[in-house]
């Protein structure tokens, strides 16, 4: 039953289901496409599979702690700081899953249906043209192909649907959204924000967007979410559907059309590009439990399997046509990888507001500096710059000296309000060059018969001195907002920890130097997407997800009109 | 009488005659069922002595009324390295041995009083073998750990809020009236 080649043919192939696959799954079901989704994991229904959201810390055996034995066998994912027991079964453990790391890489992945849009750290900045122009005015990478105003209307789509908190701050730099109301900053991040305006020209500090309902909209209780209950368990998956994933928003709203086939445990081997039709046909499938083979056709394809898991597919698609990979005529698929240099913290005291503290949820998210290094011109030693996160909280403490009565009673007393403490994190941009690629190995297979993933990345000089510049800037400005006990933190943490995979399929409007174009289609095989991480032509600081979400809306609603127009 | 009693009767008997075989004493089985390293029940009962004496019951729960060494122990098997267990191990032989050098008796044998005096003569810091203090503040760690953590304590001394709802973020400090 069902196994003739009508049964595997759909009017649209998606390949992942997460941050943007879901968005790409949603937009086709609803403009009436019999759309196949396929996820290489399991099912992930919520609320039923979230099942560590409601309980409580003595529920969990090791009071959160990875066991050892774990941890030895999955050093990469053991050093991701959400990797903890409530959540532990949405990451993937590198024991189960190996790639190679030609240099030191922490590849987290999420493989599950909502992949890591249940784990993410849900932070919403729009890009605005300081980025796109950035390769083109500073020379590296190529020219983006697409501008803000490309973007900006479906930015608001995804916004209003997804639910993004903020505050419309009118920054050129950091455009303002469909905003639900923002959560309040605390005194000492209102003071450093007053502060920052008052001494510093063109730097800003704002309430960090994030991609939680404050207040729910009519469409938000369509999709059967509702308020955020400030808890931040959120990587626990919700059970208010607070904030965006895709397993409470676009998966379900798929669902709902009937037009969705969604195939969980579909480990995805490679695109089908058939010679003679000179396109792509459809994509070639191993059943993750059986390891049965399986082809699925479709007249339209969208890559979206997490930014390398992405490349891995399209390097593994192999033709008579294309036998580097799908559309890799230059050579470039896999080349041009970058990321986010998150390697440098800064964190202090500061010995005002005394009176006042924080009270109530565990807010989500914190304030936030956009980019102002090299943001009108070029003004360091080294490319582009960095954003940042600014926190502050005051911590209770209670005295653990002591044993017996003594100690007992310091336990059960009322803790002691330590005094405001303050932080940043550095969100760099890394320069996307042809050194940091990825390829497949040769000879190594998965379990499925798929070749490794060979990473091959690296921080730079330019790295180097954006953290030196970094730990400068901020040292200046704390001290002089009165900030004492300043301490810096290089982690020298490996690329990947970050969680901002991108690049090796970049956009561009050369097909020499480039392998997608304006609309997120190969150059030379214009039925097949990508709008994941992969797309990226350069990263610039924000954190990505909102911008792979609008441009994989952008992309699935172009295919649509193309597909009526009979053009693909 | 039933067998219990007929076997306590007989362990009485025999330690009133000296000649408790080593071998009787190794049959009491810890009962936390330890599987990376070996505890024997009574350096079981010496860690249970530790947590408790740390965080003494009485009219409230302590470390006993939360199962603090049964969690401390499974911890240690479970989430450290073969390496700290067999630190902790060494370090728990040679507490016994700190003991005595303090009370002259073994620490599950001392007086709730001694046991405090020997717990506040490792937390002095003070010529404790370093083996001792991993002991000691592991143990520590993973008794404040289960306190902290319980259900007790996050539902009777400082709740928890598994869903708070709305957060301010600059209220004034309450004066403690």
């Amino acid at each position: 039953m069902g196994d003739s080649k009508q049964s595997r043919t759909f009017d649209a192939i998606v390949i992942g289901s997460g941050m943007s696959g879901g968005w790409a799954a949603k937009e086709f079901c609803e403009k009436g496409l019999k759309t196949l989704v396929l996820e290489r994991g399991r099912n992930v229904v919520q609320p039923k599979d979230f099942t560590t959201t409601n309980m409580m810390p003595w529920e969990f055996k090791h009071r959160g702690e990875i066991p050892y034995q774990v941890r030895k066998e999955n050093p990469v994912v053991s050093r991701c700081y959400a990797f903890r027991e409530d959540a532990q079964k949405f990451f993937v453990k590198d024991k189960e899953h190996p790639y190679i790391q030609d240099k030191p890489f922490d590849w987290i992945r999420g493989y599950q249906v909502g992949g890591k849009s249940i784990m993410w750290a849900r932070q919403t900045q729009r890009w605005s043209d300081f980025d796109f122009e950035g390769p083109a005015r500073d020379g590296f990478a190529v020219d983006w192909p697409i501008r803000y105003k490309d973007i900006a209307p479906w930015y608001s789509y995804v916004e209003k649907f997804a639910g993004i908190s903020g505050n419309k701050d009118g920054l050129p730099n950091l455009p303002d959204g469909e905003f639900l109301p923002p959560l309040e900053l605390s005194c000492v991040e209102n003071y450093f924000k007053d502060f920052v305006a008052k001494n510093y020209k063109d730097r800003n500090v704002i309430y960090g967007r994030c991609a939680h309902l404050t207040q729910p909209k009519q469409i938000h209780f369509d999709q059967g979410r509702s308020q955020c209950q400030n808890r931040s368990l959120c990587q626990r998956g919700c059970p208010f559907g607070g904030y965006f994933n895709a397993n409470s928003t676009t998966i379900p709203w798929a669902q709902k059309t009937g037009n969705m086939t969604l195939r969980p445990f579909s480990v995805v081997h490679s695109v089908i590009y058939d010679d003679n039709k000179g396109k792509a046909v459809g994509v070639h499938v191993i059943d993750a439990n059986t390891k049965e083979s399986i082809e699925y056709f479709a007249p339209v394809i969208f890559v979206n399997a997490g930014a390398y898991n992405t490349n891995l597919i399209l390097l593994n698609s192999k033709s008579k046509r294309f036998p580097n990979g799908l559309g890799n005529d230059n050579g470039l698929l896999g080349k041009y990888a970058a990321f986010h240099n998150y390697r440098a913290t800064i964190n202090a005291k500061y010995d005002g507001f005394k009176d006042t503290k924080t009270e109530g949820g565990r807010r989500p998210t914190s304030a936030y500096m956009p980019r102002f290094r090299n943001l009108y011109k070029q003004e360091t030693d080294f490319l582009r710059g960095y954003a940042l996160t600014f926190y502050s909280g005051r911590w209770s403490y209670t005295d653990n000296s002591g044993v017996g009565q003594h100690l007992k009673d310091n336990l059960l007393a009322e803790p002691t309000l330590g005094p405001w403490s303050v932080g940043s994190g550095m969100m760099g941009e890394t320069i996307p060059k042809e050194t940091n690629f990825l390829s497949l190995d040769d000879e190594k297979k998965d379990a499925w018969g798929v070749p490794l993933l060979r990473i091959n990345i690296d921080y730079d000089d330019n790295d180097e001195k954006m953290i030196k510049d970094f730990f400068e800037q901020m040292t200046e400005m704390y001290t002089k907002a009165g900030f004492t006990d300043i301490k810096t933190n290089d982690s020298k943490q490996a690329p990947g920890l970050d969680i901002h995979h991108m690049g090796g399929v970049r956009m561009g409007k050369d097909p020499k130097t480039s392998l997608l174009n304006k609309w997120h289609q190969f150059h030379n095989c214009p039925n097949v997407f990508v709008s994941d991480g992969a797309c990226m032509t350069s990263t610039s600081t924000q954190n990505p997800s909102l911008t792979f979400m609008a441009m994989t809306a952008r992309a699935a609603n172009y295919a649509v009109e193309q597909m009526k127009k009979r053009e693909i | 009488m039933d067998r219990r009693s007929s076997i306590k009767t007989l362990l009485i008997l025999s330690a009133g005659a000296a000649i408790l075989p080593s071998c009787l004493q190794e049959e009491k089985k810890p009962s936390v069922a330890v599987k990376n390293f070996k505890i024997n029940a009574n350096e079981e009962d010496m860690v249970a002595s530790v947590c408790d004496t740390m965080i003494p019951s009485g009219k409230t729960p302590g470390a006993k009324d939360v199962g603090a060494y049964q969690f401390a122990l499974m911890m240690m098997d479970e989430c450290y390295s073969p390496e700290q267990q067999e630190k902790f191990m060494e370090g728990l032989k040679d507490f016994d041995n700190f003991s005595k050098k303090i009370t002259n008796k073994s620490f599950t044998k001392a007086t709730p009083a001694e046991r405090e005096e020997v717990l506040k003569s490792v937390e002095s810091k003070k010529e404790v073998p370093e083996n001792v203090a991993f002991f000691y503040n592991s143990t520590k760690k993973l008794t404040l750990e289960a306190f902290t953590q319980s259900k007790y304590y996050l539902t009777k001394v400082h709740v928890y809020e598994l869903v708070p709802g709305k957060f301010y973020g600059c209220v004034p400090v309450k004066k403690a009236s």
